[in-house]
C-alpha cells in the first residue's frame, strides 16, 4: 500500500485539498499527541482500587492460608506480585499506539478462538462445578475466556469502524456480531461457562449499542435471551435449581444455598461501619471462596456499609472517567475501545456485587482489581493500559479547553 | 473556519456513538451503582441485625463450664463423697458433614470416608459402639451427639491425639466431672449417688441436690468453622461457674463402720434371710452418727448387683422380665430400710408404754404386775382371745423394773389397759410415732397405725392390749429410735438429721443446723427413772437384755421380737423380726443404737430373739463407739477382775520381774527353761487374753514354732473354752454377754473350728447369756 497522502483518486480538487489539510491537521495533533501523557485521573483511580483490593485480598485469605498451608501471607504475596506485572503491564500497553491495538484485534480474536476450542480438551476444571476453563502454565492457570472478552471488544470496534455508516442495516449492523458472539458462546458454553458467557453477550451488545446498531436488535435479541434462558431454566434442573436457591437460599442451606447464605450474613453482619479491617469472620472457613468471587462480602463485613459504599462509588467514578475519555478521544476506534473496557468493568462489578447480595441467581464473577487470581488482574491492569493508551491520544490542547470549559 | 468545518464533521459521524455513550454512562456509572447501593442498604442496614444474629450463631461456640459438685464430709471433715474431673466425648456430624465434604474435597486431599474413620477411631481409643456412631453421623443437622462420657484425662489425650493426626474436625471434648466416693460403700444408703447427668438419684445427693450441684457457666467464643479459635480474635465471653456448696453430715465414718461391721457379723451369725438395719444416734441432739443397712453397695458403681443376683438374673430368658427383675433388684439394693420399711417393734415398744404409765402417774417403779402367763379371753373389752405371755409359765409378782426386765406381755398388757386408749394414741402422737420423723433423708415412711375410731371404739382396748407390747401396728426404725431417744433423754422428742453444716464454695457458711426440739414429752425424772430401768434390762440378775452388756460403760436397753403375723395369716409362713434398742450410759444417755434383723433362721443354731440375736452386737457396737466418742470406762471392783488383760512384755527382763508384773495384772505366767532372762513369750506383747488366763515365758528357749488346729468352743462355759484352749498353747478373748453371769456359754468364736493357727494364737469368742431364753 502506498503511502497514504489524505487524497485519493476521484476526488475532486477541493476535497483534495481539504483531506490534505484534515491529515497534515491531524498528523500535527498525533505528533502533539503521541508525546503527551496518559489520563492521570484513570491511572490513580485504578492504583487506588488495586491497593484496597490488595489489603482486602490480605485480609481475607489470611485464615484459610493459614490453615491449609500454614503461610498466612501466601495468597497475599502472590496477588502483590501479580499486581506489580499487573502494573508494569499497564504501563507498557499505555505506551503502544491505539493502532496496534487496531491491527492486532483479528489475530487476537483468531487466537482467542482457538484457545477456547482448546480448553474443553487440553484445560483444567479447579472448581467443584468440574468444569474445565483454565490452562495450566505452570506457575499460574490462565482461562481464555478473560482473554475473549477484550478479543471481543478490540474486534468489534475494528467491525464498527469498518462498517461506519452501515451499522443501520442489518447485513453489517448485526449479522457479523451476532455471529461472532454466538460462535464465541458456543464454545464457552462447551467448557460450560456460563457466567463468562453472560458478559460476552453483555458486552458484545453493548459494543453493538455504542456502535450505533438500531435498537429494535436490542430488543429482539432480550427476547431470544430470554426464552433460550426460560427453556434452560424449565428443562435444566441444574439451571432451576439455582433459580430456587437464589429465590431462598434457605431451601438448599448446606449446598447450592451455601455460598449465598454465608456471604449475606458476612455482608448484613457488617452493620453500618462494620467490623473493621481484618477483624471479619465469616472468612474463617464460614464462606466459601472468600478471596475470590466473594471478597467483596468480606469488605462488607469489615469495612462497613459506609466503606463499601465508598468503594463502590471509586468504581462508579473511574467508570464515569472512563466514558468521558470515550467521549473525547481522538477516533471512533479508540472511543469504542474505552466504551468496551469500561463498560466490561461496569458489568463484572455490578454483577459481582449482584451475586454477592444475592441481588441476582449465584455464578462465579470475580470482582476486578479485588479478587485474587493472578492472570485475571494482569489482563484487567492490561486493559486498563489500553484506555490509558487512547487516553494519551486525545489532543492536550482539547482536553485542557474541555477541562476548562467543565469549569 | 477548516478546522470548525472538522469538527463539525466528526461529530456528525460520532453523533450516535455521542448519544449512547451518555446513555451507558448514566445506565453503566449511575443507574447500576445505585441499584447496588440499594441493595447494599437493604441487606446490611435494614436487615443488618437479622444476620449479624444469624452470623454469631454460628461463628460463636458456648463451652459448658461444670460447676464442681460440693464435696461431702463426715462429723471430723473426712471426705465421703468428691468430685473429680471427667471429660465428655461427642460429634458434631455437622460439621463433619461441612468441613469434610467441602474443604477436603475442595483441596483435593484424599481422606478416607471421614464418618468411617472417625467411627472406627472413636470406637478404638473409647470402646463407643461403632454403628450407633455411624447412625449419629447420619443426622446432619445436629452439633451435638454424645459418645463417651466420664472418661478419664489419659482417654481424652488419646482422642485429642487422633484429631490432631488426621486433622479432624467435628470431634470435640467437653470437661466435665465424675463423683468420686472414697470410701465405697460406706454410709451408701445415707450418701446415696448421682447419674451420669451428675444429678443426685439417691439419699444426700438427691434431697440436697440443689444445694450441691451448684451452677454450671459458659465461655462463649468465637470459632473458626474448623472448630479452631479465630487468630488474633480474643473476644470471650466469660460466665463464672458456681461451685455447690460442701456439706458437712453428723455421720461419723468410724461409728459407722463400726455399726456396719456389726450389722454385717449379726447377719451372718443370725442367718438373717432379709434385710437388716443399724442406727446410731445421738439422744440428746438427733444427730444421726451412724446409719446402716445390710444391703450395702459401691457407690462408685451403684448400678452393679451382687454376683450371685446376677447369676439368678443370667437364669431369667425373657428379656424384658429380666430388665424388670434388674430393676426391682437395683430398687432393693437402693432401699434404706432405716427410714422406708416399717416394722413391728415388738417389745422394745414397751419403753415407750412405760414412760406414758410413768408419766401419767397410774403405775409406779413400785406397783405390782403379777403374771399368770395370760390374761384370758374376754377379760380385756373388745378382745375374745387369750393374751399370752411369751414365757407362758407366767412371771409371777413383779415390780415394773421387773416386769421390765422380764420383758413381761401381761404386765405391759395391763398398763397399757391403766394408761386408756385416748391417752396413749396422744402421747403416741406426741412420741413422734404417727408423724414422719422429718429426717433429711430421701424416701421416709410413715408409720401404719389403727385408725382413730377403730381405737378410740369398743375394740379399741383390745388393740390397745397389744400395742402395750408393741404389736399389731408398723413404725419405721428412725421412729423407733427417736422415740427411744426422747424417752430417755430427759423427755424432748428431737427431729433427728443428718446434714449438719454447709459452706458456698468461699468456704461461708451458708446453712447450719441446730437441734430441733419438736416438743417435751415426758418430764425429766420420768426419763431419767426409764432409763435406769432401762440399765436393769442389761445389767441386772435375770434381764433379758444382759447380751449387750460391756464391761465399764452402764448400757441400757431392750429387747424385741415379733412374729410377722399378717404375712402368717397370708401365708403360712412363720417368720420374725428380732432387734434390740440400746442406750448408753444409762445415768445420762447420749448414745441410741437400734439394730433390727429381719427374718432369722433356726438353722443358726441361736434361739430366735432379740435378746439372743441382736443384743450381743449391739453390746460390741457400744464397747467400740463409747470409748471412740470419749466415754470413760468405769469398772466396778468385781468387773475388774473379769477384764481382759493386755499381755505386757517380757523378753529381756528377769525372773523376779515379770513375776511381779503378772502379779500387778492378775494373771499367771509359766516359766520354762534354765536361763535368767525371757528370750522368748507366748502370746505376743499387747495380746488381749481372758482373765485367769496363764501366759508363758521362756528363759534361753525359743517358743514353739508348730501350728494348732482350733477347737469348736461354741456352748462351752468361758471357764471350759479358757482350759480347753490352754491345754492346746492357744487363748481365749471374750466380749458380749458379762463372764460372771451364771450360763454364759460361747454363742460364736472368731476363728472357724479346724483352721490352723500359730502356738500362742488368741482366739476371741462372743458370749451369750443363754439362761433367759424366749422371744421378748
Amino acid at each position: 500500500m502506498d503511502r497514504y497522502d489524505g487524497a485519493s483518486a476521484g476526488m475532486t480538487g477541493e476535497e483534495r485539498v481539504y483531506a490534505q489539510k484534515e491529515l497534515r491537521d491531524r498528523r500535527a495533533e498525533s505528533r502533539q499527541v503521541e508525546r503527551g501523557a496518559f489520563d492521570l485521573p484513570f491511572f490513580l483511580l485504578t492504583l487506588l482500587i488495586l491497593l484496597i483490593g490488595i489489603v482486602m485480598v490480605l485480609s481475607a485469605s489470611f485464615p484459610r492460608a493459614y490453615y491449609k498451608n500454614g503461610n498466612a501471607t501466601g495468597i497475599f504475596i502472590r496477588q502483590l506480585g501479580f499486581a506489580g506485572l499487573g502494573i508494569a503491564l499497564m504501563l507498557v500497553l499505555s505506551r503502544l499506539p491505539s493502532t496496534f491495538y487496531r491491527r492486532m484485534s483479528l489475530p487476537l480474536l483468531l487466537v482467542t478462538g482457538f484457545m477456547l476450542a482448546l480448553v474443553p480438551f487440553l484445560g483444567t476444571g479447579k472448581s467443584e462445578v468440574g468444569a474445565n476453563r483454565w490452562f495450566d502454565l505452570g506457575i499460574t492457570t490462565f482461562q481464555p475466556s478473560e482473554i475473549a472478552k477484550i478479543a471481543i471488544i478490540l474486534f468489534f470496534a475494528n467491525l464498527i469502524c469498518v462498517f461506519r455508516g452501515k451499522m443501520k442495516t442489518f447485513k453489517y449492523g448485526v449479522l457479523p456480531f451476532a455471529g461472532i458472539l454466538v460462535i464465541t458462546v458456543l464454545l464457552l458454553l462447551l467448557e460450560p461457562h456460563l457466567s463468562a458467557s453472560v458478559i460476552i453477550i453483555a458486552i458484545g451488545a453493548v459494543m453493538m449499542f455504542a456502535g450505533g446498531t438500531r435498537l429494535w436488535v436490542f430488543g429482539l435479541g432480550l427476547a431470544v435471551v430470554g426464552a433460550a434462558g426460560f427453556v434452560v431454566v424449565k428443562f435444566f434442573p441444574y439451571a432451576s435449581s439455582r433459580i430456587t436457591v437464589w429465590q431462598d437460599p434457605w431451601s438448599d442451606p448446606l449446598n447450592k444455598g451455601l455460598q449465598t447464605i454465608q456471604s449475606l450474613y458476612a455482608i448484613g453482619s457488617g452493620g453500618l461501619t462494620g467490623l473493621g479491617l481484618g477483624q471479619g469472620r465469616q472468612k474463617y472457613m464460614y464462606l466459601p471462596e472468600e478471596h475470590n468471587d466473594f471478597i467483596f462480602s468480606i469488605v462488607c463485613e469489615e469495612l462497613g456499609f459506609i466503606g463499601a459504599v465508598l468503594i463502590l462509588a471509586l468504581f462508579a467514578v473511574l467508570i464515569i472517567r472512563g466514558y468521558w475519555l470515550a467521549l473525547h478521544a481522538r477516533d471512533r476506534f479508540g472511543a469504542l475501545v474505552i466504551i468496551g473496557i469500561t463498560s466490561l468493568l461496569a458489568i463484572q462489578v455490578f454483577l459481582n456485587v449482584a451475586v454477592v447480595t444475592n441481588l441476582v441467581p449465584c455464578t462465579g464473577i470475580s470482582l476486578p482489581f479485588f479478587s485474587y487470581g493472578g492472570t485475571a488482574l494482569l489482563i484487567q491492569l492490561g486493559e486498563m493500559g489500553i484506555v490509558l493508551s487512547i487516553s494519551r491520544e486525545i489532543p492536550l490542547r482539547k482536553k485542557m479547553s474541555e477541562d476548562e470549559d467543565k469549569k | 473556519m477548516a478546522r470548525s468545518d472538522s469538527e463539525s464533521r466528526k461529530k456528525r459521524n460520532t453523533g450516535t456513538i455521542l448519544g449512547r455513550t451518555l446513555v451507558l454512562t448514566i445506565v453503566c456509572g449511575v443507574f447500576a451503582f445505585a441499584v447496588l447501593g440499594f441493595q447494599l442498604y437493604k441487606v446490611m442496614i435494614r436487615e443488618h441485625e437479622r444476620y449479624e444474629e444469624l452470623a454469631v450463631r454460628q461463628q460463636t461456640r458456648s463451652v459448658s463450664v461444670s460447676a464442681s459438685r460440693g464435696t461431702i464430709f463426715d462429723a471430723n471433715g473426712h471426705t465421703l463423697a468428691k468430685s473429680a474431673t471427667a471429660y465428655t466425648v461427642f460429634i458434631s456430624p455437622y460439621e463433619i458433614k461441612m468441613y469434610h465434604e467441602k474443604e477436603y474435597k475442595k483441596n483435593e486431599i484424599v481422606y478416607n470416608d471421614e464418618p468411617t474413620l472417625i467411627a472406627r477411631e472413636l470406637s478404638r481409643i473409647l470402646g463407643a459402639d461403632y454403628d450407633t456412631m455411624m447412625e449419629q453421623m447420619k443426622d446432619t443437622k445436629s452439633w451435638y451427639k454424645t459418645v463417651a462420657t466420664k472418661i478419664s484425662a489419659e482417654l481424652a489425650d488419646e482422642v485429642r491425639q487422633f484429631k490432631k493426626d488426621y486433622s479432624i474436625a467435628g470431634v470435640h471434648i467437653e470437661e466435665d466431672s465424675k463423683r468420686f466416693y472414697p470410701y465405697g460403700q460406706l454410709a451408701c444408703h445415707v450418701i446415696g449417688f448421682v447419674g451420669t447427668d451428675n444429678y443426685g438419684l439417691d439419699g444426700i445427693e438427691a434431697l440436697y441436690d440443689s444445694k450441691l450441684e451448684g451452677t454450671n457457666g459458659s465461655v462463649v467464643r468465637l470459632v473458626a468453622m474448623n472448630g479452631t479459635e479465630m487468630l488474633f480474635e480474643n473476644y470471650q465471653n466469660y460466665n463464672d461457674a458456681i461451685n455447690g456448696n460442701d456439706m458437712t453430715l453428723t455421720l461419723d465414718s468410724t461409728v459407722q463402720a463400726v455399726a456396719e461391721k456389726y450389722l454385717q457379723q449379726a447377719m451372718k451369725a443370725n442367718y438373717i434371710q432379709n434385710g437388716g438395719c443399724c442406727i446410731v444416734m445421738n439422744v440428746n441432739t438427733g444427730e444421726i452418727l451412724g446409719l446402716a443397712n445390710a444391703n450395702a453397695y459401691d457407690l462408685n458403681d451403684p448400678f452393679a448387683l451382687p454376683e450371685e443376683k446376677e447369676a439368678e438374673l443370667a437364669l431369667i430368658e425373657d428379656e424384658t422380665e429380666r430388665g424388670k427383675e434388674r430393676t426391682k433388684a437395683l430398687q432393693a439394693q437402693w432401699r434404706n430400710m432405716a427410714v422406708s420399711d416399717t416394722y413391728e417393734p415388738g417389745s422394745v415398744f414397751k419403753i415407750i408404754t412405760m414412760a406414758i404409765g410413768l408419766e401419767e402417774r397410774v403405775i409406779t417403779e413400785d406397783s405390782s404386775f403379777p403374771c399368770y402367763g395370760k390374761i384370758p379371753a374376754g377379760q380385756i373389752q373388745g378382745r375374745d382371745t387369750d393374751l399370752n405371755c411369751w414365757k407362758h409359765a407366767g412371771h409371777g409378782e413383779q415390780n415394773l423394773r421387773q416386769a421390765a426386765m422380764h420383758s413381761c406381755n401381761v404386765a405391759f398388757a395391763n398398763i397399757g389397759l391403766k394408761i386408756g386408749t385416748k391417752t396413749y394414741y396422744d402421747y403416741v402422737r406426741a412420741f413422734g410415732l404417727r408423724d414422719k420423723t422429718g429426717i433429711d433423708l430421701s424416701g421416709e415412711s410413715g408409720s401404719q397405725w389403727w385408725s382413730d375410731e377403730h381405737f378410740l371404739g369398743p375394740y379399741g382396748p383390745g388393740s390397745l392390749a397389744s400395742a402395750s407390747f408393741g404389736q399389731t401396728f408398723n413404725v419405721t426404725p428412725i421412729q423407733m429410735i427417736t422415740a427411744v431417744s426422747a424417752a430417755v433423754n430427759g423427755g424432748y422428742l428431737m427431729e433427728p438429721y443428718i446434714v449438719k453444716e454447709m459452706r458456698n464454695a468461699d468456704g461461708e457458711v451458708v446453712y447450719s443446723r441446730e437441734p430441733t426440739v419438736v416438743r417435751q414429752v415426758i418430764s425429766e425424772e420420768t426419763s431419767a427413772l426409764v432409763a435406769s430401768i432401762l440399765e436393769s434390762v442389761v445389767a441386772d440378775e435375770g434381764g433379758t437384755g444382759s447380751n449387750a452388756y460391756v464391761p465399764g460403760y452402764r448400757v441400757g436397753g431392750k429387747t424385741g421380737t415379733t412374729t410377722k403375723t399378717a404375712l402368717e395369716r397370708q401365708t403360712g409362713v412363720r417368720e420374725y423380726m428380732v432387734s434390740f434398742c440400746g442406750i448408753a450410759p444409762a445415768d445420762d444417755p447420749e448414745i441410741a443404737v437400734l439394730l433390727v434383723l429381719d427374718n432369722p433362721s433356726n438353722e443358726s443354731g441361736i434361739y430366735i430373739g432379740g435378746g439372743q440375736m441382736a443384743a450381743p452386737y449391739v453390746g460390741k457396737i457400744m464397747s467400740e463407739i463409747l470409748p471412740y466418742l470419749g466415754v470413760q470406762p468405769i469398772y466396778e471392783p468385781d468387773e475388774e477382775a473379769l477384764l481382759d488383760v493386755t499381755v505386757p512384755r517380757m523378753v529381756g527382763e528377769g525372773r523376779l520381774s515379770i513375776r511381779q508384773k503378772a502379779n500387778e495384772l492378775g494373771i499367771s505366767v509359766r516359766e520354762v527353761g534354765e536361763g535368767d532372762v525371757v528370750t522368748a513369750q507366748l502370746p505376743v506383747t499387747g495380746a488381749q487374753v481372758a482373765a485367769g488366763s496363764q501366759i508363758i515365758a521362756y528363759f534361753g528357749e525359743s517358743a514353739p514354732q508348730e501350728t494348732v488346729s482350733v477347737p469348736d468352743l461354741t456352748g462351752k462355759t468361758v471357764a471350759q473354752a479358757r482350759n480347753t484352749l490352754q491345754n492346746m498353747g492357744l487363748y481365749l478373748d471374750t466380749s458380749g454377754a458379762s463372764p460372771a453371769i451364771a450360763g454364759v456359754t460361747v454363742a460364736s468364736q472368731a476363728v472357724e473350728p479346724g483352721t490352723e493357727v500359730p502356738y500362742g494364737a488368741v482366739i476371741s469368742v462372743t458370749l451369750v447369756d443363754n439362761s433367759n431364753l424366749g422371744m421378748y
